[in-house]
């Protein structure tokens, strides 16, 4: 084939140029083509949504056969992780009761506060398998914007990264440059968890080095203009201190990429209406472990200013 | 020896139009379908797999001509930069067709053939997403869901690959491969 190979080296040489052009155009001025890409988006994600309410029960099915003991193994997790839950709250008695009020309060005040669209993932990563995003069918047109914290009845999933008028890109956790703040469980110290660990991990960095973690502490969201607070982010596994300036945890978070399915996508603390939203599917499995630290910051408005971070150092030795 | 462009033009429209027909549906299946198994151990490419086996089948022309324009849908669906999986898929796609005149001596050969575009592929990928500092994956890990991939893509060829030759056969109206 003498004749066809020249040519076909042609063609290959001229698409990689192409390629390399849009490569190096899209990577300096950041997004390029950001109409093309909203109308494929949008039409595929048409196409998603069709292709997964079809095919939804029977990969179902496949995946109960690949992992025969899923949903019992879930079911047994949820209602250990439901009694352990239970017990420690029994346990910290005197801090429930010292806090008692305050913390059944500012629980009521949390689940009333978030306002909740319901959406269903209809694609997980990408072709390149190398995004940690997954595509929802809730967009725009639903009142998704970007930056919004997405959860489900576990904890935090990750943050709306993109919209179309009806699809949205979660950006999970999990991504490398994902970056959300987060406080310890009782402490109002203030931190951050990256994602870049692959999905079942999460490294927590602390931004005050005279506090120790340990092993076992949990993390919930701090809260800033665009994010809420007090979604449950997971649970300290090992600390992989640096003795700098911070701490380093490594973080087993509570939502499992791999079994994603119904999220709920935070659009409004202030509560609107907040009787009639929470009535959508299990608003927050928020047993943000009662944030006890008697903060004196009012309402449970964790304000966006990240400076009201120490006041918890010296009591929250204890845990 | 293979005179495959010497066809008719229309033919060589048609079996653009199937490939890439046939990659775009692999697109939505790959994100609303396979990513949703589960499966242990990594995922299987589907558009890597049938990228290659149609690469195998039509040659580099093709191969890499489809491998591009699906690479930019899928590019330009995702969130990721713009032409990166446009460029992998593109030297995917000619790569294997290189290799098209040694898929009729053994049965061995697509399968091997396809199994390792696909660990290719993946690494490439991975490459590709480190060298523009959004690195998902360390390398050890790139690695072993590189081969995982690369096994579930070898799994697969017996049913895709006997298949799209048919389909190839079809649409050729047995005119390219009546000489086999």
């Amino acid at each position: 084939m003498g004749r066809d190979t020249r040519r076909t080296r042609l063609v290959i040489a001229a698409l990689l140029v192409v390629a390399f052009t849009l490569i190096t155009l899209d990577y300096r001025t950041g997004h390029a083509a950001t109409g093309v890409r909203g109308a494929v988006h949008s039409a595929l994600g048409g196409v998603e949504n069709g292709v997964t309410a079809v095919v939804r029960p029977i990969g179902r099915t496949v995946s109960s056969l690949a992992h025969p003991n899923r949903y019992h193994d879930r079911a047994d997790r949820l209602t250990q992780d439901n009694a352990q839950l239970r017990r420690q709250l029994a346990d910290d008695k005197q801090i429930t009761r010292l806090a008692g009020e305050l913390a059944s309060l500012r629980l009521l005040a949390d689940r009333g506060q978030y306002s909740i669209i319901p959406a269903k993932v209809i694609a997980i990563g990408d072709v390149t398998g190398t995004d940690w995003t997954v595509t929802v069918n809730a967009g725009r047109d639903d009142g998704v914007t970007v930056d919004k914290t997405v959860l489900n009845a576990d904890g935090l999933v990750g943050t709306v990264a993109s919209v179309t008028a009806h699809t949205a890109v979660i950006r999970l956790a999990c991504d490398p440059n994902s970056r959300i703040g987060a406080r310890l469980e009782r402490t109002q110290l203030l931190g951050a968890v990256a994602g870049g660990q692959g999905p079942g991990s999460l490294v927590f960095t602390l931004y005050d080095a005279s506090f120790r973690v340990q092993k076992g502490d949990r993390l919930v969201t701090f809260g800033s203009l665009d994010y809420v607070a007090g979604v449950p982010i997971g649970e300290v596994t090992k600390v992989t201190d640096v003795g700098g300036l911070s701490r380093t945890a490594e973080v087993r978070p509570y939502v499992s990429v791999g079994s994603l399915d119904l999220v709920g996508v935070v659009v409004g603390r202030p509560p609107a209406d907040p009787g009639d939203r929470l009535l959508a599917p299990r608003p927050v499995a928020a047993q943000p472990p009662p944030a006890v630290t008697p903060a004196p910051s009012g309402s449970a408005q964790p304000s966006g200013t990240p400076g009201a971070a120490a006041p918890g150092a010296a009591q929250g030795g204890a845990g | 020896m293979l005179d495959m462009f010497d066809s008719a033009e229309t033919i060589r429209v048609r079996t653009f139009a199937a490939a890439i027909g046939l990659l775009v549906l692999a697109l939505v299946a790959q994100v609303s379908v396979v990513a949703r198994l589960d499966l242990p151990g990594g995922r299987l490419d589907l558009v890597l797999t049938l990228l290659a086996a149609i690469a195998l089948i039509e040659g580099p022309l093709v191969g890499s001509i489809s491998g591009f324009v699906v690479g930019l849908l899928a590019d330009l669906a995702s969130s990721h930069v713009l032409g990166q999986s446009a460029l992998v898929l593109c030297l995917i796609g000619y790569a294997v067709g290189l290799v098209m005149n040694e898929a009729q001596r053994s049965v061995a050969v697509p399968l091997a053939v396809i199994g390792g575009a696909s660990v290719l592929g993946t690494l490439a990928y991975v490459a590709i997403t480190s060298i523009l500092g959004e690195a998902a994956l360390t390398g050890g890990e790139a690695f072993t869901r590189a081969i995982v991939t690369g096994v579930y893509a070898a799994l697969v060829t017996p049913f895709v690959y006997p298949a799209l030759l048919l389909g190839s056969r079809r649409l050729a109206g047995n005119r390219r491969r009546s000489a086999r």
